[in-house]
């Protein structure tokens, strides 16, 4: 997939502002942003759902606007509603009706549906009507469709935004499964947490602009101030204050208190200090440290920093 | 390449007709009362009009052939026509509305599908019931009010018929194409689907109008339809009654098809220009 100073405007809401990707075969690239960030019009963009305001987009080879069809047949979509299925039909018969639609037999579109079904674990389910599935199960069998044809391309968007962690975490492995197998994958998200270990790039997107487009590792290079929650214990007489702990710490080290709660500091430390050296600071000092867990990650972290909410 | 890919490309899409087909018999069946009642109120129909069909003096109907026939006779060939108009404006802007609200919509526009396809395709159902419920009408109005249709004129009506539904499926495309654009459009529908019953002479003659109201109704394509059906299937009148018909609908037919194809083709850019396909 190759995009290049994609643009789009809606009035004068400027969506996207000249947007660059390009993600190889096998390779998960995350679309990161807040809302209104402009990820699900790149992904409608891409679908030819509508039209770029200027720009190119190419799809396995394909110009997007250009030859559309040909493009919506490389491309499987998992879009984020949760109502795009006929719910009086079965599972089974949703599948092999949009298969027709991309051209399979009906022969072939049944064979390709009961396969699909059973990688995406719903074949018990798949006579049953749509009506009857749980949210996870609409989520699974969206990207049954999506990988009916074994898409070079595969477009996902928001797909875990409202999925239980056991669903949302399935959802991925599915997703990744089809890299796995060759496929080009954007993934549109919100959700920081999932893309560690899942994606192999990140593209942040900040009201239509490129922030950071690159390995996740690079992105989480980007977390300058970096926060954790201790629990604490005093070896000595008593818990000293804040301050005191901050005095400890050194140079480069706030400390501020948790809550109500006694044994709790939040530690942020600057780019250039050490955690371990704060740290043995503190136990010099007669600490006991009993927990140290990061408040937020570093990709949360990058995020917040490259997208302007650093505050938040 | 180019001279294969355009068949290819037709029986491609023609084929996905089937699966639309296969959709709306699966989704109608999951109704069962829906279906029910629909052949319930078919025969409500008939019972009603043949009711009606006694206060009305035959002297006063129109003739067809040299001969005037019952109210029912009329008014049946009015109802089995007139069900096609209602499919075709009706379904097909339910048909777009309702994808759009249940957000199936774009999980079609995203399939390397045609618009014209799409559009065939979601009356593709009612292009194959509404005929059968026709039939089954017309026979119920044969077998118990006894009334007598031409069967020499049974295929001429037929091909007048087939004439007539691309006007309908013209204006149902241009409906669709409302929906798309203006997100509703039900109350124009509705007044433009009374407007053309009324002056159709579905229900009585059209001679009873003021002249400039007959005049008017005369150019109805729907009123031209049933008037030659009524000759053909009543009066006996045989192909050339049809193939004159036929010719006077002809630019109803070609007019109605061009607009209806160019104005949804047109919605469907806009909305993808505007971005609001999926808004409702």
């Amino acid at each position: 997939m190759d995009v290049r100073s994609v643009r789009r405007s809606f009035g004068e809401k400027l969506a996207l502002a000249g947007v660059d990707l390009e993600v190889d075969a096998g390779r998960v690239c995350a679309l990161l942003g807040p809302n209104g960030a402009g990820k699900s019009t790149l992904l409608r963009i891409l679908t030819g759902l509508i039209t770029p305001g200027g720009g190119a987009a190419h799809v396995a080879g394909v110009d997007v606007a250009a030859d559309p069809f040909e493009a919506r047949r490389r491309i499987g979509f998992v879009p984020s509603g949760d109502r795009t299925f006929y719910l009086r039909i079965s599972g089974i018969e949703n599948l092999v009706f949009f298969g027709r639609l991309y051209g399979l037999s009906r022969g072939e579109a049944r064979r390709r549906a009961e396969a699909r079904l059973a990688d995406v674990g719903l074949e018990e389910a798949a006579g049953s009507r749509v009506n009857t599935y749980s949210h996870g199960m609409q989520k699974r069998l969206s990207v049954a469709r999506a990988l009916l044809l074994d898409p070079p391309v595969l477009l996902v968007d928001e797909a875990t935004h409202d999925l239980d962690p056991v669903s949302a975490r399935r959802v991925r492995q599915l997703v990744r499964r089809a890299a796995a197998d060759g496929a080009a994958v954007v993934w549109a998200t919100q959700r920081l947490e999932e893309i560690r270990g899942f994606a192999d790039q990140v593209l942040v997107l900040d009201r239509g602009t490129v922030r950071f487009f690159g390995a996740v590792e690079e992105l989480m290079l980007r977390s300058h101030a970096r926060r954790y929650v201790l629990r604490i214990r005093s070896d000595g007489p008593q818990l000293p204050a804040p301050d005191a702990i901050q005095e400890i710490g050194g140079h480069g080290c706030l400390v501020e208190p948790v809550g109500t709660s006694a044994d709790k500091i939040r530690l942020t430390l600057d780019a250039d200090v050490q955690l371990g050296d704060v740290l043995a600071r503190m136990m010099a000092a007669e600490l006991a440290i009993l927990d140290c867990t990061q408040e937020r990650s570093e990709i949360e972290e990058a995020f917040l920093r490259l997208t302007g909410d650093e505050a938040a | 390449m180019s001279v294969t890919a355009a068949p290819a490309n037709i029986r491609r899409e023609a084929g996905k007709l089937g699966a639309f087909l296969r959709r709306d018999l699966l989704v109608q069946m999951s109704y069962r009362t829906g279906l029910i009642s629909d052949w319930v109120n078919l025969l409500a129909q008939v019972a009603i009009f043949a009711y009606v069909s006694k206060l009305v003096d035959p002297s006063k109907m129109p003739a067809f052939g040299g001969s005037r026939g019952s109210y029912i006779a009329f008014v049946s060939i009015g109802i089995a026509v007139s069900g096609f108009l209602q499919v075709g404006i009706g379904r097909l802007m339910t048909a777009v509305r309702s994808e759009q609200l249940m957000g199936t919509l774009e999980s079609l526009l995203v399939t390397p599908t045609r618009s014209t396809t799409l559009l065939l395709g979601s009356v593709s159902y009612d292009l194959i019931y509404v005929p059968i419920r026709t039939v089954v009408f017309l026979l119920l109005v044969a077998g118990l009010l006894g009334v007598e249709f031409d069967a020499g004129g049974l295929l001429p009506g037929l091909a007048i018929l087939a004439t007539f539904i691309p006007v309908v499926w013209g204006i149902g495309a241009v409906t669709a194409a409302v929906v798309l654009t203006f997100k509703r459009g039900g109350g124009a529908v509705g007044i433009a689907t009374f407007a053309l019953t009324v002056t159709s002479g579905t229900y009585f003659p059209i001679s009873l109008f003021p002249d400039w109201v007959e005049a008017l109704a005369r150019l109805n394509p729907l009123a031209i339809a049933l008037d030659g059906m009524r000759a053909t299937m009543l009066g006996g009148a045989g192909w050339m009654q049809a193939l004159e018909t036929i010719a006077m609908l002809m630019p109803f037919t070609i007019t109605s098809l061009m607009c209806g194809a160019a104005m949804f083709r047109w919605a469907m850019r806009r909305e993808q220009k505007l971005g609001s396909l999926g808004i409702y």
